[in-house]
């Protein structure tokens, strides 16, 4: 790609200078903090027993990694909630920011609308969905039996196997314009040339999209997924307020077991969990940033 | 100009007066939750009340706080710790270890001694209050109660042909008895919170806080299970918390509910009077939950005296009566509770006489991570996947740990 | 467009689009429906696709006695001051990212990414402290700099990735003509750029519209936003149904018609930027 040829330049204290305020902002705020989080991760830090705290070394780290069961499982289970969730998320949000980028009548007004799931405000996305899904009084069980699709009401959010699904279409619904827009705003960089060669050379719309579009959106595509993930995986207001966690586990992730025992006060443990979660986080990165710092060096 | 000059003058004085007056002024700050906004309008016009009627400079600012299932104890912490606490607080009794261990409480034992208004509140009350800090020093002010009893649709026990049951065996039998065309005979609560309501259950099996993992603590496990995998309860049990049991039982979805007297007013709204209440009948023991709500004063508050002047107000004076008057909680008061709207209440009357078996969960430094794995742990036994003998080892290991 | 082919328009557009605002505009219609409800019928075993008497009273209630209007100032003054401030030194930052190659750039990269990656349940106590000693509790600013700690990486990481997309070569031409750095940004990059720095924008103003965890400390009843507002419509005695869902109609349209007026920007920059050049 011609993009990638980039001339390195020199540049003395610019680039610093540029930086600098958006690392100032930053770093004054949360450098404390994450300090801290990191040196109560090494202690057995529990708020609820002051008289008990003290530096344990790796002691949480131990404790996790070997002794406790719900930390395997909670990761597998973060695993899924991302995959899915972002998967599905970035899929349709995908479909939708070509649909809207297409001329028609009354664009405006769609392209408003489409991004309601994302302004609702959080509290209310996990209230709503949970009252959709409610086993006895819930508008999906309702359509369902309408279309004759189930002959039982469903307690969708009570029970294992339809837990996790159920708050998996949740956040695809919530993520799904933050893709489009995304999208949207990169299709608009796209050189109309491009397209027009492409055209001369006979492509069809498959062949445009998949050796025009995607190339020429490989670093947004590549960012907003890794951005995604991040967020998703840390995100715990729509399984915390749809099920808590259950039932029996169901949709615990890593993130909400934070959360969990991080709202009982045990921030030592907290802390270690949450470093883990950052670290899995990281080796997942990585690669990707790799790949994405090779192709920019050309 | 000299017009002005005498406008600009008596402006000056006028404000030279106002931060005159402000000087001999105690200004306190409240924090409270309130479990509606009609609740929270209550407060700030008993607040408004109490600042015109002190008598002693004291002007209290209310400031309502989120609930949010109880993360409320987190967030007051977090900023008390952070060195932001208000003067006083609403509070939860389960929440005590966490701030007394902090040393964020003021100890109140100095200014109850010397109160007039001591006696108004029991005895007994007072103990649990010591109790929940592990010390022998009162921490935490009572303001009022909420009993758990179970609420029940007479209509409904008519057409089942029963009445209110008097034992344990009965009721489990009335369960069974009430469930039919897709009415459930009761509305169990899975989920954050349900350890209220699932002890009456414990002690009913002859368990108690102390031995949960008792024969009789496994049989009462299992009857809760029983009920569940019956389906003599709402298939979306596992899931339900405090706001579904409660519109299960308003849209006559359940027959039978636990909860206490603050959701009455909503019941008596919605069915007239197809609604009552008795107290979870006696099986091997009898329990119930006692329900609470405190003030607290921090130790960072400047003022202690005035503080204690508005905890006392809202303990035993007016501000008592309004607010159990609004919300139909227990006063704590003695005056209060012999008034003739609390004395001619059903649902107060239930209270009252399940007064004498209602306790309080264990109050340890584990309680709080305690009540968190409560849904985990039934969840998995109601579902399935473990057993209710191995639940309730769980669950006693986790209390009683170290 | 292709006017010609009629079928195949209705198949590829009209179908998907529609199955698509069924999906995400459902569960907006349905809160929609639920503030219009009665309680008594909001929990009958019935489900009832229009309310049989719809009812305004929650929206009286919201904007009368429980003061709505109220967070959603505060809510829109956090959410503007945090979008103007976290663009602006995004895009300064992303730059810098994007068009220089300096030591330090990786590490530094990686430091905006990880910043993202920390639950902020765990930051709350020290973050709360430090508001608090900087004085900045209970003002709009300790939202403002706090939202700007998780929108700031996004920001950058987000606008590099759109910069990097970006074809360099004109901007390189400007400055072959002996533009300097600065004009060949203002007058070649940014309009170019125009519609990825409003979607940026976007996702920062939703992001600190919408926050509730921050909110929920460092504010008190005079800044209290929109999130804090809403939830406490949820107490110990059940969830205000119609009063919650009434909020949350009132908090999208507002946002949706000023994102009606700004997607018109969403068009091809490239072209308006040739232009302009």
């Amino acid at each position: 790609m011609q993009k990638t040829v980039r001339r390195k330049r020199r540049s003395g204290i610019w680039p610093y200078l540029l930086l600098a305020p958006a690392m100032i902002i930053m770093l004054s705020v949360v450098v404390v903090p994450i300090i801290n989080a990191v040196g109560m991760s090494f202690q057995n830090y529990n708020l609820v027993k002051p008289n008990k705290m003290g530096w344990i070394g790796l002691g949480n780290y131990q404790k996790l990694l070997t002794n406790d069961p719900q930390f395997w499982k909670s990761l597998w289970r973060t695993v899924v909630w991302v995959f899915f969730g972002v998967g599905g998320q970035f899929l349709f949000g995908f479909m939708l920011a070509l649909l809207l980028n297409k001329e028609f009548k009354g664009r405006g007004v769609i392209r408003a609308v489409s991004l309601i799931p994302w302004v609702t405000p959080g509290v209310l996305i996990a209230l709503m969905w949970s009252w959709m899904f409610d086993g006895n009084y819930g508008v999906i069980n309702d359509i369902l039996l309408k279309l004759g699709i189930i002959s039982d009401k469903i307690a969708f959010l009570a029970k294992k196997d339809s837990a996790m699904p159920s708050v998996i279409i949740t956040i695809i619904w919530q993520g799904i314009p933050f893709f489009a827009l995304m999208i949207l705003a990169g299709l608009q960089g796209i050189p109309a040339d491009l397209y027009e060669a492409a055209a001369i050379d006979g492509a069809t719309g498959w062949q445009k999209l998949y050796y025009v579009t995607i190339p020429s959106l490989r670093n947004t595509i590549f960012v907003t997924t890794m951005l995604r993930v991040i967020w998703v995986a840390n995100s715990v207001d729509v399984i915390f307020n749809m099920t808590g966690g259950g039932p029996a586990y169901a949709t615990q992730t890593l993130s909400v077991y934070v959360y969990n025992k991080a709202s009982a006060l045990d921030m030592g443990y907290a802390s270690a969990m949450a470093l883990m979660l950052m670290l899995v986080l990281l080796l997942v990165a990585i690669p990707y940033l790799r790949a994405n710092f090779r192709d920019q060096e050309g | 100009m000299k017009k002005f000059l005498a406008l600009a003058l008596a402006a000056m004085m006028c404000l030279s007066m106002v931060s005159l007056a402000s000087a001999d002024d105690v200004t306190i700050k409240f924090w409270f939750w309130a479990d509606n906004d009609a609740y929270a309008q209550t407060m700030q016009e008993m607040i408004a009340d109490f600042n015109a009627t002190n008598g002693k400079g004291i002007t209290v600012v209310g400031e309502q706080q989120d609930w949010n299932g109880g993360e409320y104890s987190n967030n007051l912490l977090t900023a008390a710790i952070g060195g932001g606490a208000p003067d006083v607080a609403t509070f939860k009794l389960t929440a005590t270890p966490a701030f007394v261990n902090n040393g964020q409480l003021a100890n109140l034992d100095e200014f109850i001694a010397n109160w007039a208004d001591k006696d108004q509140i029991n005895e007994n009350l007072y103990n649990t209050m010591k109790q929940a800090s592990g010390t022998d020093s009162i921490y935490v002010m009572p303001w009022n109660t909420q009993v758990l009893y179970v609420y029940y649709r007479p209509s409904m026990f008519e057409a089942a042909g029963i009445g209110v049951p008097t034992t344990y065996e009965e009721f489990l039998e009335d369960c069974k008895k009430l469930t039919h065309d897709g009415v459930y005979g009761f509305g169990m609560r899975g989920s954050n919170g349900g350890q209220e309501p699932w002890g009456c259950f414990l002690y009913a099996g002859g368990g108690d806080w102390e031995h949960m993992d008792s024969e009789g603590a496994i049989k009462g496990m299992q009857d809760y299970i029983d009920l569940y995998k019956n389906g003599y309860v709402p298939e979306t049990a596992p899931n339900d918390g405090f706001s579904q049991v409660i519109d299960n039982f308003k849209s006559g979805l359940t027959a039978m509910t636990i909860h206490h007297i603050g959701s009455s007013a909503q019941m008596i709204e919605t069915f007239g009077d197809d609604v009552d209440a008795f107290i979870f009948p006696k099986g091997e023991g009898q329990w119930t939950s006692m329900g609470d709500t405190e003030t607290v004063m921090f130790e960072s508050c400047a003022n202690k005296e005035a503080a204690f002047e508005w905890m006392a107000y809202l303990a035993t004076g007016k501000g008592q009566e309004t607010w159990c008057t609004v919300t139909g909680n227990v006063p704590v008061a003695a005056r209060v509770q012999a008034l003739p709207q609390f004395q001619e209440n059903k649902f107060m009357k239930v209270s009252i006489e399940g007064a004498s078996v209602a306790g309080i969960l264990p109050v340890r430094d584990t309680t709080t991570q305690w009540i968190k794995d409560w849904p985990g742990v039934i969840q998995q036994a109601l579902l399935g996947d473990i057993t209710a003998e191995e639940c309730m080892k769980q669950l006693q290991a986790a209390m009683w740990e170290e | 467009m292709n006017e010609k082919k009629p079928l195949s328009r209705i198949l590829l557009l009209w179908v998907p689009l529609v199955l698509f605002l069924i999906f995400l505009l459902f569960p907006f219609y349905w809160t929609l429906v639920t503030s219009l409800k009665t309680d008594a019928e909001l929990h009958s075993l019935t489900v009832r696709y229009w309310p049989t008497q719809p009812t305004l009273q929650a929206y009286e209630h919201l904007f009368g006695s429980y003061n709505f209007l109220h967070p959603m100032k505060n809510s829109l003054i956090v959410a503007a001051i945090t979008t103007v401030v976290s663009l602006t030194v995004s895009t300064l930052a992303a730059y810098a990212f994007s068009r220089f190659r300096f030591a330090g750039r990786k590490p530094l990269m990686l430091l905006f990414l990880t910043n993202n990656m920390f639950p902020t349940v765990l930051l709350l106590i020290p973050l709360f402290t430090i508001m608090r000693q900087i004085k900045l509790l209970y003002t709009p600013w300790a939202l403002v700099l706090s939202y700007t700690t998780f929108t700031i990486p996004f920001s950058v990481w987000l606008l590099n990735g759109y910069l990097n997309d970006l074809p360099i070569s004109m901007e390189e031409a400007a400055m072959i003509d002996g533009a300097d750095r600065a004009t060949a940004f203002v007058k070649i990059v940014l309009p170019v750029l125009l519609p990825c720095l409003l979607a940026t924008g976007v996702y920062i103003f939703m992001q600190s519209w919408n926050e509730y965890t921050f909110a929920v400390l460092f504010t008190n009843e005079a800044n209290r936003t929109i999130p804090v507002s809403l939830k406490m419509l949820v107490g110990q005695l059940g969830v205000q149904w119609d009063l919650i869902t009434a909020g949350g109609i009132i908090t999208v349209i507002p946002v949706c018609i000023m994102f009606f007026f700004a997607q018109k920007r969403l068009v091809a920059g490239l072209t308006a930027g040739a232009v302009k050049g």
